[in-house]
């Protein structure tokens, strides 16, 4: 009965699901809390566990998080009346870039900033992120174009027999360059279809892996529509560029000389 | 002529070989930027940590080097004891702190270090003089570019600020008596060191005599363990980071970057391997005449098999030294926009050229480039010879 | 006379997916050192399936095969593979020379093989391009030379390592008639020489130049003699 009253009379606080897990607290435990250890400091009630956010700056933060009511936060830090930010809300954008305004030409040792300008500054390790990966993708992008072109060659070298009968046979050498080029061009698509797959396959591996590992909803890959008409886009370019080339060289040699005799 | 004989096949198809020893190459370079990527890191932040010999480092419990504002009490004391130890050879107490440089009505904001200049590991003295004198500091280029200041000058430096009032505190004339390279600091970072006590004094943590780490270094490295345990029994209120810890925990932070290299890595490897067997296999079925009407004169089917393989390595091993160079102008790009990662020190290397990544990755290529050929020879070399010549001469 | 071959009650099956083709059916022959032989017969009847035997690339489903007294269908393939390159010369209708490489090192290349050295293949390679008349085309690729040149050229290598059983199967098959003279005059030169000859042919004038024939049908030796006219 006593702690049960005494439990009514202490503040919450909220403790991040790591924290939790980690030190075994559920909702409703009482903990002490204090700036600095060794020091006394202020007992409290768990009110709640909560998750963390989709928000990339907490990536691979490894420190727990905890929500205290403001007084009791300055008091046991010894801040006085003194807070680090506000937060403050508006009607819409125009309402936005007025109040910005109009707090910088009052305000009297602050500044009010746009919350984008917030998070640029608190996401550039996201950014830096962005950028490596945009090179790595250059990188394999040369790499699998080089590959699909080096593939095709040799499907199309490979139709050399094919393609001496069907000259032989009368065909036109323009009706030969077309299917060749033609298959060549189904081969890409359809194998950009497979890899399109396994793409999507990879980023729900991904997303489930980091996820788990970092204890965030954010989302890690994504297969969006314009990275899947890219892809399909790239290999049909190159499955076209690689059977002509190939087709040409083909049915520009006597097709006796591709029978190999 | 084994060699000839697979030079000679290679250069048969000229367009289709380039094309390959191109694609063996980038996947090369991709593999050696992905060895230097998942082990350069690790190293570069090893060198960096006992760049200057301080094997451990002790933090308030729960934090890391400047982490946060969190200090530790009775520093003289703690030091004293510290040095006590026959095992310890140096230990170097460190205040961290943000502190203003006061130019009419402007300032300039600077991350200052209060150290022991003779015992000092955070900074190595580029020129000029040393903090020695308690009214003296050094600082690095990226200060001086910022301030325009010059060895000699004297400076207003103030510890605090209080924003409502814009009034600072703890401020002192200080002379610039040397310009220095501050070891963990990122990219752009402004800094200065000033002796310990005179930042103390000027920050208010003179008070309580508090530092933010103390850096230790010991005579025999193979003692951290034992001295690790004492510290923990003796100093509870702080962390006990050895090079090991701090690794471990670089490790768990950066893991990320670690896990792409190694899938990247293993992309690479099956795209050489992909190529290459792709190649020798076409090549082998293309000329199955000549091999079966080699086998029926006489050459032996290992000799079949090593004049193929040979065709395979041959390109793996040209792509793999082409791509090592590639891999290397690659690997200078990609650090320079890892660099920037934000508090960072500027000194790590994400991408650092070891000998032993460029021959890993050399070797893993041609290894691959071997057993890429091994299969297509192996067939090749097998064709049951009678059959495969009445069906040639049919074809 | 020394035997050089001796085939016993060979036969050479090859199972089909329900049944299996008897392409030799119990076929005994013998064939002395220094001897020009020609088997003859229509297609299908057993010809190369006979020479394969007789050169050691196939070994027959029952029956034994001898080669200067040794049975090859016992040796291993190692062991084979070198019997051939030491023993046996083979040309083929349609030459078969490495394209990659020029006429002197299409040459070579049995003798390499054989470990020769290298001072001693070029001497021997130049000798055997010029006794086939292409010492001037040494260093041309086989898509520099002719059809007849290129079977010249295959004949040279087969005598690389001086086998004592030339072996080929239907040689003029791929050139015209005047070219084809040449190569036959070639054989009866080799013939002349000490070399044991065997060719497998459909060509009349190939089979008359021969000293003895062999006429097969269904997998068996119907006739064996001197040839007509």
């Amino acid at each position: 009965m006593v702690a049960l009253l005494l439990a009514l009379q202490l503040r919450t606080i909220t403790i991040d699901q790591r924290l939790a897990t980690d030190a075994h607290l559920r909702v409703g435990d009482t903990a002490v809390i204090s700036a600095t250890t060794g020091t006394d400091g202020d007992s409290v009630t768990i009110a709640a566990i909560v998750g963390r956010r989709a928000d990339p700056s907490e990536i691979a933060r490894s420190e727990y998080r905890v929500h205290l009511h403001l007084d009791q936060f300055q008091r046991l830090i010894g801040y006085g009346d003194r807070v680090d930010r506000f937060a403050v809300s508006t009607r819409g954008d125009a309402a936005a870039d007025s109040a910005v305004r109009a707090i910088n030409a009052a305000a009297f040792g602050f500044r009010a900033y746009r919350s984008h300008e917030i998070a640029v500054e608190t996401s550039e390790t996201f950014a830096v992120v962005s950028r490596f990966h945009r090179a790595i993708g250059v990188i394999t992008i040369v790499a699998s174009a080089v590959f699909l072109l080096c593939i095709l060659l040799l499907k199309v070298d490979e139709r050399r027999r094919d393609v001496a009968a069907l000259r032989l046979l009368g065909i036109s050498r323009r009706s030969v360059m077309l299917s060749v080029v033609l298959e060549a061009a189904l081969v890409s698509v359809i194998g950009s279809g497979v890899g399109v797959g396994i793409g999507w396959v990879t980023s729900l591996a991904v997303n489930w892996h980091y996820q788990a590992r970092y204890q965030t909803p954010l989302r890690f890959a994504l297969v969006t529509g314009d990275i899947v008409l890219f892809a399909v886009s790239l290999s049909l370019v190159l499955g076209i560029v690689a059977g002509a080339l190939a087709a040409r060289r083909l049915v520009r040699t006597h097709p006796l000389v591709l029978l190999g005799r | 002529m084994r060699l000839l004989l697979a030079l000679a096949s290679l250069r048969r198809n000229r367009a289709r070989t380039l094309l390959a020893v191109l694609g063996v190459a980038i996947a090369a370079a991709m593999l050696l930027d992905m060895v230097m990527l998942s082990t350069g890191m690790r190293e570069s932040f090893r060198q960096l940590l006992l760049s200057r010999g301080f094997q451990m480092r002790l933090t308030p419990r729960g934090t890391l080097p400047f982490d946060t504002e969190a200090s530790i009490a009775g520093a003289t004391a703690i030091t004293d004891g510290l040095r006590a130890r026959p095992e310890i050879d140096l230990v170097s107490p460190v205040l961290g702190a943000s502190v203003h440089v006061l130019r009419g009505d402007s300032s300039i904001t600077t991350f200052a270090v209060g150290v022991d200049p003779s015992a000092q590991g955070d900074y190595q003295l580029a020129s000029g003089r040393d903090a020695t004198a308690p009214n003296s500091f050094v600082a690095n280029d990226d200060f001086l570019r910022a301030t325009n200041a010059k060895i000699g000058d004297t400076l207003r430096i103030a510890a605090g600020f209080d924003p409502q009032l814009r009034t600072h505190s703890g401020e002192r004339a200080l002379v610039l008596a040397g310009r220095a390279r501050f070891l963990y600091l990122a990219a752009g970072q402004l800094a200065i060191a000033i002796p310990l006590r005179t930042l103390q004094e000027m920050t208010g943590a003179a008070r309580e005599d508090r530092v933010s780490l103390f850096m230790v270094r010991l005579r025999d490295p193979g003692r951290i363990p034992d001295v690790k345990r004492w510290m923990r029994s003796a100093l509870p209120a702080m962390d006990v980071i050895s090079t090991a810890d701090a690794m471990a925990r670089v490790d768990e932070r950066l893991s990320y970057f670690r896990q792409l290299s190694a899938i990247l890595g293993a992309v690479s490897l099956i795209v050489g391997f992909l190529l290459v067997t792709t190649l020798v296999t076409v090549s082998v079925n293309e000329r199955v005449g000549e091999i079966v009407v080699m086998r029926a004169i006489g050459v032996s089917r290992a000799h079949v098999v090593q004049q193929i393989v040979l065709e395979g390595t041959a390109m793996s091993v040209t792509g793999a030294l082409l791509g090592t160079g590639l891999g290397l102008v690659t690997a200078r790009y990609l650090n320079a926009i890892l660099s920037r990662f934000p508090g960072l020190p500027a000194a790590i290397d994400f991408f650092l050229f070891q000998p032993r990544a460029a021959w890993t990755a050399i070797g893993l290529l041609t290894a691959c480039g071997v057993l890429a050929g091994l299969y297509p020879a192996w067939r090749a070399a097998s064709l049951p010879l009678a059959r495969t010549l009445r069906e040639e001469a049919v074809a | 006379m020394t035997v050089l071959v001796r085939a016993r009650d060979v036969r050479r099956d090859y199972p089909l997916e329900r049944d299996a083709v008897h392409a030799l059916r119990g076929v005994s022959l013998e064939i002395v050192k220094g001897e020009y032989l020609a088997i003859v017969g229509p297609s299908g009847c057993g010809k190369s399936s006979l020479l394969n035997l007789l050169g050691a690339i196939d070994a027959p489903t029952s029956g034994t095969v001898e080669i200067e007294g040794r049975n090859v269908g016992t040796l291993g393939d190692r062991e084979v593979t070198e019997f051939r390159l030491k023993h046996i010369g083979f040309v083929f209708q349609r030459f078969y020379l490495l394209p990659i490489l020029t006429a002197r090192e299409n040459v070579e290349l049995p003798m390499a093989e054989a470990g020769v050295p290298p001072a001693e293949r070029r001497r021997r390679s130049a000798e055997l391009l010029r006794y086939v008349d292409l010492g001037d085309r040494a260093r041309h690729r086989p898509s520099q030379l002719s059809g007849g040149e290129q079977q010249r050229v295959a004949i040279a290598r087969a005598l690389a390592n001086r086998p004592s059983l030339l072996l080929a199967d239907e040689p003029t098959g791929e050139l015209d008639a005047r070219t084809g003279q040449e190569i036959i005059s070639l054989f009866g030169r080799l013939n002349d020489d000490g070399t044991t000859v065997v060719v497998v042919t459909h060509d009349e004038s190939l089979a008359r130049a021969a000293r003895r024939v062999v006429h097969m049908r269904d997998g068996e030796i119907v006739q064996d003699g001197v040839p007509h006219g």
